[in-house]
């Protein structure tokens, strides 16, 4: 009885699955994102990525739920903040997982540039995936520097001036950096508004379409060492020889034939 | 055609994200009113070390600005910025020093004797000595803008010290150690009523051998 009501439902979720790849292509695509040969040697070390996207979705993540009570004024900001670590059920957690996840975030990216950086896998045809992530690893600096100002306290308030003030020392355009950060000559009310729409909207907006092409760029061209590639490299070396060797006979040949002649 | 589609799309939201820009360095606008705003009574400058005193000038800002905060019926909410403004009687600069290598010599204190015998009610001469003999430094520091404090030593010598980067200005404000680029901020516009209190705007000495650096952040 049992093993009749498995067999049909395995049956029926096989003929949905294969319904949804008839018109999706869905399976496909996954196999194709989701299996990836990695090299023997360090394969650990091959995981730093997908820990620096976990985290990253983790930001999303608890920032979403963060915004349900988060007040971006600077009468309220420091209160809300108050409100979701000790009022809010789960709030410290909620707030916790944001703050530690990206703090581990720039540390784990830091290594998984490393990685990228010994193994070389940087190099032909990858560059392009590089200049990607160091673009990526820039925006995830913006957005930790406008989370810091964020909780309005005495910490974050102070850390954010001396970060704008150093903006001050742009040559030439150090004034409107300036200004533009704080939006006004002051900071206040606008420097809250402004960090946090450069926090919850334009750089998660921007982040998202980079990490997709960051994930498509990695998957055209795989990771580091892919078998494949040398085995055409070599194949490509072994006809190169073979090519010369008979460009020699010919040459060979011809020297015969000349002194035939003479 | 390209042309003007391409500007009716791109110049609204640039301007508006840059209103800040426009107001500031081009209309030449500040967010802190221009009042004057009371620091304190001049007696109560110590001898030989400066004192701190709590000011705040009103900030129009946003959804902070007066007419906004009138039109909404939010009234009794004013917006402010609060500095802390350090007053030292100068010392005399026996020799100057040198920006990035020494800092200057000092002298005596250039308080005068007459505030032996009285605490207000000044002359009009007296008060343009006074003011004439009076630093008012702002405690934002010239390097990356964080407060700096009076700090002594067991010798009794004093100096102030930005918690930050080790910025260290002397008494008068001028530059002795570490990163800032120049010496502390002054009040430029500073006056002293009949009731011996100091007054100032919400101005700096910037500009010109002082650098163009402003304490934007204060």
């Amino acid at each position: 009885m049992i093993g009749r009501l498995r067999s049909q439902a395995m049956e029926t979720s096989k003929v949905l699955v294969d319904w949804m790849e008839n018109r999706t292509g869905i399976v496909t695509i996954l196999e194709h994102f989701l299996y990836e040969p990695v090299p023997k040697r360090g394969a650990w070390l091959y995981t730093l990525g997908s820990a620096t996207l976990f985290l990253i979705t983790l930001q999303f993540l608890t920032g979403i739920l963060l915004l349900f009570y988060y007040v971006p004024t600077t009468d309220h900001a420091w209160n809300s903040v108050y409100y979701i670590m000790n009022d809010a059920y789960f709030g410290t957690l909620i707030r916790g997982i944001h703050y530690w996840s990206a703090n581990f975030l720039m540390a784990v990216i830091g290594l998984h540039m490393a990685r990228t950086f010994f193994s070389g896998s940087y190099k032909a045809p990858r560059e392009i995936n590089w200049v990607i992530g160091v673009v990526l690893l820039l925006l995830v600096v913006g957005l930790a520097f406008t989370g810091y100002l964020l909780r309005w306290d005495q910490d974050g308030f102070w850390a954010s001036v001396v970060g704008i003030k150093i903006g001050s020392y742009s040559p030439f355009i150090g004034a409107y950096v300036t200004h533009f950060l704080i939006g006004g000559d002051a900071v206040g009310p606008a420097t809250l508004s402004r960090f946090f729409a450069l926090h919850v909207w334009l750089l998660p907006a921007a982040i998202a379409p980079l990490i997709g092409i960051h994930l498509y760029l990695l998957r055209r061209h795989g990771e580091f060492g892919m078998e494949s590639e040398y085995t055409d490299r070599l194949a490509k070396l072994h006809e190169r020889q073979r090519l010369e060797r008979y460009a020699g006979y010919e040459e060979d040949e011809d020297v015969y034939e000349e002194e035939r002649r003479q | 055609m390209g042309t003007i589609m391409g500007a009716i799309l791109t110049i609204p939201p640039v301007a508006f994200i840059l209103t800040p820009i426009v107001t500031t360095d081009v209309l030449g606008e500040s967010d802190v009113g221009d009042e004057w705003r009371e620091v304190g009574p001049v007696s109560e400058i110590p001898d030989d070390e400066p004192k701190v005193f709590d000011v705040e000038f009103p900030l129009n800002q946003t959804y902070g600005t007066r007419s906004v905060q009138e039109e909404s019926g939010v009234t009794d909410k004013r917006f402010s910025i609060r500095n802390a403004v350090w007053l030292s009687w100068k010392h005399e600069v026996k020799q100057e020093g040198r920006q990035g290598s020494a800092g200057d010599e000092l002298g005596e204190s250039m308080r005068p004797d007459f505030m032996d015998q009285k605490s207000e009610g000044f002359t009009e001469q007296e008060r343009q000595q006074l003011i004439d003999s009076i630093n008012v430094l702002s405690n934002s520091c010239a390097h990356l803008g964080c407060p700096v404090r009076w700090l002594v030593n067991t010798e009794g010598e004093g100096e102030f010290l930005c918690p930050c980067h080790g910025g260290i200005y002397d008494i008068n404000g001028g530059w002795v150690g570490g990163p800032p680029p120049r010496g502390m901020y002054r009040y430029t516009e500073v006056k002293i009523e009949e009731d011996g209190k100091l007054y100032v705007k919400h101005e700096y000495n910037v500009g010109g051998e002082n650098g163009p650096q402003r304490p934007y952040v204060v």
